[in-house]
């Protein structure tokens, strides 16, 4: 049987920190940083003359309970508690936007409107320009409370889901409501609004959203790459 | 051996004055703090890795990638200006717990 080398501490670090809450560059780094000492430990076991299984044995030791250790590497990296890290990276800036998103949807529809400009599309224009800045104002509050790429982007398109998740809830709880209760509840002022163009109701506001998030979210994530420098 | 709970307070003490004397990537802190100590301080990878990365979000230490003469890839740590200035008052607290300990319990060679 051959010594044990970098290739196998690797795969056993990234099979017992599979679930480390980290972005996925982290969670890299701090995996290729835990093979390292533990290739260093059970190296230097190796030259004290211990066997290949006592080594990898005292190597294992010496790591613990990967359980623990992954859920205070997480906790470490995001500076705090998961519950109160999701608040401020995803709801509390997805919330917001949300609530500047209805304010804007509400004074869209007191604006006047010639019916064949909105007929085609150009009259929502109003409503679609201040969302890229919506969409950046939440990648940039995510990204400042350490949301990752994902996070930052999920509250960047809150908004959007917010409305595909109603779309997709309100006929079935309308159905139950009124079978359930006998309450007739109408939605369609929203819902033919919806059916009738889907592509301005959800995914004009999801890319208007995406082309204010993304640029913001290039330029925060954009990190120098760390030079290569030898020990003295 | 030194009970835990002391261990993880001086656990910061002994990282920032490690890294006093230059940067040292995980693997040589922790060897270096059990060597100092003579096996009383050793530290886990649960132990060591967490507090090197909230001691990195606190700035008192700077994680770099670095390739040794031998190609090998490590994380080395640096203390930081912040770390230096935190070392003084940290020595400082942590000597007047001895001293007083030593008091308390009567203890003549600590």
């Amino acid at each position: 049987m051959s010594d044990w080398k970098e290739n196998d501490w690797n795969e056993l670090v990234r099979s017992r920190l599979a679930g480390l809450a980290l972005d996925p560059a982290d969670r890299d780094e701090v995996q290729a940083e835990l093979v390292a000492h533990l290739e260093e430990t059970y190296e230097a076991f190796r030259a004290d003359g211990l066997t290949e299984q006592h080594a990898v044995q005292r190597t294992l030791a010496l790591a613990g309970n990967w359980q623990d250790l992954q859920r205070r590497i997480s906790l470490a990296k995001n500076g705090g508690l998961p519950m109160k890290n999701r608040l401020h990276q995803i709801w509390f800036p997805g919330l917001l936007i949300f609530a500047l998103f209805t304010i804007f949807l509400f004074l869209f529809e007191q604006l006047p409107f010639q019916p064949h400009l909105v007929a085609s599309g150009i009259g929502y224009l109003p409503w679609l320009l201040p969302l890229p800045f919506l969409g950046a104002l939440a990648a940039y509050l995510s990204f400042r409370a350490g949301g990752s790429r994902s996070a930052s982007l999920f509250a960047s398109l809150f908004p959007a889901l917010g409305l595909a998740f109603a779309f997709l809830f309100m006929f079935p709880a309308g159905f139950f409501l009124e079978r359930l209760f006998g309450w007739h509840v109408s939605f369609r002022t929203v819902a033919t609004d919806l059916l009738r163009s889907p592509i301005i109701s959800l995914l004009a506001p999801a890319i208007a959203l995406l082309l204010g998030a993304l640029p913001l979210q290039f330029l925060l994530s954009r990190r120098p790459t760390p030079s290569a420098k030898a020990i003295s | 051996m030194i009970a835990s709970g002391i261990k993880r307070g001086t656990a910061e003490l002994a990282v920032l004055s490690i890294l006093e004397s230059g940067a040292l990537h995980g693997y040589e802190i922790a060897r270096r703090i059990e060597d100092q100590t003579k096996g009383s301080l050793r530290f886990t990878l649960a132990a060591l890795y967490p507090m090197l990365y909230r001691m990195e979000k606190q700035r008192w230490i700077r994680g770099a990638w670095e390739t040794s003469p031998n190609g090998r890839r490590r994380r080395c740590y640096r203390l930081t200006p912040a770390g230096k200035k935190k070392l003084t008052p940290l020595r400082g607290e942590w000597s007047q717990l001895f001293v007083a300990l030593r008091r308390l319990a009567g203890v003549s060679n600590v």
